[in-house]
């Protein structure tokens, strides 16, 4: 997957360019949005990553010169301000998200994986991660065959966990995702959610899947990839 | 701050801008016009009477002389008589009467009336006028004059022509002397009006000037300070009253903001302090992986601590200025409602608190949805944190006319009663033993507040130690929802 990262700030731009490197993607560095306009008119990229402010030409005026061109490649905005005025016209130029700064890159991560994923490919119906079962159809989850009780949120998140597997979900992303909560408050409350589930889904075996990345958020993988 | 700001009045010195000036410009000319109109009526009258007056003698004069033609026919020596000797000893209102025949040869004549009016003169005057008129002598005295035709008898075969004038220059002397009376109140009106107008105006305005005063002395280490208000007219007393109000209010915010910059550099410096120190710490010597990962992990901590605080102050300080609009769109409470009771059921059940939602239905709001949430999420919070186990939370949501109430209530350790007031200011923490780590910067309600206010609606705290919280948010109902 390409990826070019639209940034100004160079410190900024370097860890993002490692951070994709390391997540798999082949990440590209423009420096200005005139650098941005010729990357884009000479490569093609699967999505781009965009800071609105740029010196010269910003962010929304390179949005909306692609869009008027017809180029529909992905767009993600990363900006300071959080203005809701901006967002607003950073979707209505036609970005497919946004990020405010300071953001985790593990949840920038994960929004740009969400937007290459559209349309979502058919997902088989059952999902394996190591020795947990997941059966979406029937609202099953076993492990090890042992059958696991889990309320209706308990298995929203653990599937949203199993889909994303290897992933780090912050919790802001867990909260917009499981209990559609966007206001990026108080996450505790995630925790908790996680404390339980981890208690029915890891605490009896031996092999813990779930895993807490400090300051960032949790991770559900097998032992094995780790 | 130490600096004294400008006043307009040192910027434009120009002297309409004061106030004292305006006044007694405006005192003088309507005093000063009064005068003047007061003067010019009674000179006005004055001419006015005296015309009359030499007006009516002359025509008095006039039928007496044609009485004497008429009824005395030929008797001359009576017209003669008064002619020319009783018309003569007048000094005072001289009276000169000419009597003509027919042809125009001079009968009679008062003494002296050939040197100013000759016939012809008097005779070309009346040819142009009717009744009483004015006449000059080639000299510049002034006369009225008039002329009339007399039959000499009952058959009015022969007739005379009466030419009787009047001299007007006593009538002259008296209006003169009435003009520099006139001209002389003027004057000394146009020197006095003026200086009584400045001094009533300097007079009216020296409470402001004290206010003004007292207010200079004002500085931002002095706004404890406030205007004496007895003693001043009530306009001032308004004044000052309404100026002691704004300080009261200015000291508040002043003092509420020093408070808040403290707050926040107190509240930046610990997580600082940490990642600073833990960094210093870690590169002093060489370290195993681990141990490296352990402490990159903790300023992670540390800077999602500060990066969340930072978003706190920053979206406070945003929704303080106008023109932000929020995404409003038609919320339905009871799913926002049920949805918050499904993120902060496991929380509640971890403490052992039991979480219930009650509303209406059909309940909508026009609002921000991310913002609502987090309102009402930071109350739940709140009350979450004031709760032990065995402990109720409920939410509630119904409607209040064309407002919706939605409460939070629960059945916790409650507030002091002496701490509710200030349980939504920045950084207010009613427990200062409440650790950041369980309590948050403290400012969560300071944040539910400002997003009500943004939403145009109110909140209150009600609070009894041991027997729990209740928070109302009132929002307007959304639109729509008075079709249905």
């Amino acid at each position: 997957m390409k990826l070019l990262i639209i940034e100004d700030e160079t410190k900024t731009a370097s860890f993002l360019q490692r951070g994709f490197s390391e997540a798999g993607f082949v990440a590209t560095v423009a420096a200005d949005g005139l650098e941005g306009m010729h990357q884009i008119e000479t490569a093609a990229f699967d999505l781009i990553v965009l800071d609105i402010m740029l010196p010269g030409m910003d962010g929304l005026q390179l949005l909306s010169w692609m869009r008027a061109r017809g180029l529909q490649t992905p767009v993600l905005i990363l900006t300071a301000r959080d203005a809701v005025s901006d967002r607003v016209r950073g979707l209505e130029v036609g970005a497919d998200d946004y990020l405010v700064k300071p953001f985790a890159f593990s949840e920038l991560l994960a929004r740009v994986r969400t937007i290459l994923r559209r349309p979502p490919l058919r997902e088989s119906s059952i999902l394996k991660v190591g020795d947990l079962e997941l059966d979406i159809a029937a609202h099953r989850v076993t492990r090890s065959g042992h059958r696991l009780d889990l309320t209706a949120k308990e298995f929203s998140l653990l599937s949203l966990l199993v889909r994303r597997a290897g992933e780090v979900l912050t919790r802001t992303f867990i909260a917009e995702s499981v209990w559609d909560i966007h206001s990026g408050g108080d996450t505790n409350v995630v925790d908790v959610s996680v404390r339980r589930l981890r208690s029915k889904v890891d605490d009896p075996f031996a092999e813990k899947l779930l895993r807490t990345v400090r300051g960032v958020g949790y991770v559900l993988e097998a032992p094995e990839h780790r | 701050m130490s600096s004294k700001p400008p006043s307009i009045a040192e910027k434009q010195p120009h002297a309409w801008s004061s106030l004292a000036v305006r006044l007694t410009a405006w005192y003088t000319t309507a005093s000063f016009l009064l005068v003047a109109a007061a003067t010019l009526l009674l000179y006005v009258d004055l001419a006015d009477n005296l015309r009359r007056i030499s007006e009516q003698s002359l025509i008095d004069e006039l039928n007496v002389c044609r009485a004497l033609v008429l009824e005395r026919g030929g008797d001359s020596h009576a017209l003669h008589e008064e002619v020319e000797i009783d018309s003569a000893v007048r000094r005072y209102q001289k009276f000169y009467v000419r009597v003509l025949d027919r042809s125009g040869t001079a009968l009679s004549t008062t003494p002296g009336m050939d040197q100013d009016l000759t016939a012809r003169r008097v005779a070309e005057a009346a040819a142009t006028h009717s009744g009483v008129f004015w006449i000059d002598s080639p000299r510049g005295a002034p006369y009225r004059a008039i002329v009339a035709t007399v039959p000499r008898d009952a058959a009015g075969k022969e007739t005379w022509t009466l030419q009787t004038a009047v001299d007007l220059t006593q009538e002259q002397i008296i209006l003169g002397r009435q003009r520099w009376w006139v001209a002389l109140v003027l004057g000394a009106a146009l020197l006095v009006c003026p200086g009584v107008g400045f001094l009533i105006a300097h007079r009216g305005i020296r409470p402001l000037r004290e206010v003004a005063e007292t207010a200079q002395h004002i500085g931002s280490s002095t706004l404890n300070e406030r205007i004496r208000v007895d003693g001043y007219p009530v306009e001032v007393r308004t004044l000052a009253n309404a100026f002691n109000a704004m300080l009261e209010r200015l000291e508040e915010a002043f003092a509420r903001l020093s408070r808040f910059s403290a707050d926040i550099a107190h509240e930046l410096r610990t997580p600082v302090n940490n990642i600073r120190g833990e960094a210093e710490v870690a590169l002093a010597r060489v370290r195993t992986p681990e141990e490296y990962a352990e402490v990159l992990s903790s300023c992670l901590e540390e800077t999602v601590r500060l990066s969340e605080l930072i978003e706190s102050l920053l979206f406070l300080a945003r929704s303080e200025s106008p023109g932000d609009h929020l995404k409003r769109a038609r919320e339905d409470l009871g799913a926002l409602l049920a949805s918050l009771r499904d993120y902060y059921d496991a929380a509640c059940a971890e403490v052992g608190v039991t979480l219930e939602v009650e509303t209406g239905a059909n309940l909508y709001a026009s609002a921000d949805k991310a913002l609502l949430q987090r309102a009402l999420g930071n109350l739940v919070s709140n009350a979450l944190a004031h709760c032990s186990k065995g402990d109720r939370i409920r939410l509630s949501a119904a409607r209040e006319g064309a407002r919706v109430r939605i409460e939070v209530r629960d059945s916790g350790s409650g507030i002091p009663a002496d701490a509710l007031p200030r349980v939504f200011d920045r950084f207010y923490r009613a427990d200062p033993a409440r650790s950041r780590d369980a309590g948050g910067a403290g400012l969560g309600l300071a944040i539910v507040r400002q997003i009500v206010f943004l939403h145009g609606g109110t909140v209150e705290i009600a609070s009894q130690p041991d027997r729990g919280t209740v928070v109302s948010v009132v929002l307007p109902l959304s639109e729509e929802q008075d079709l249905t």
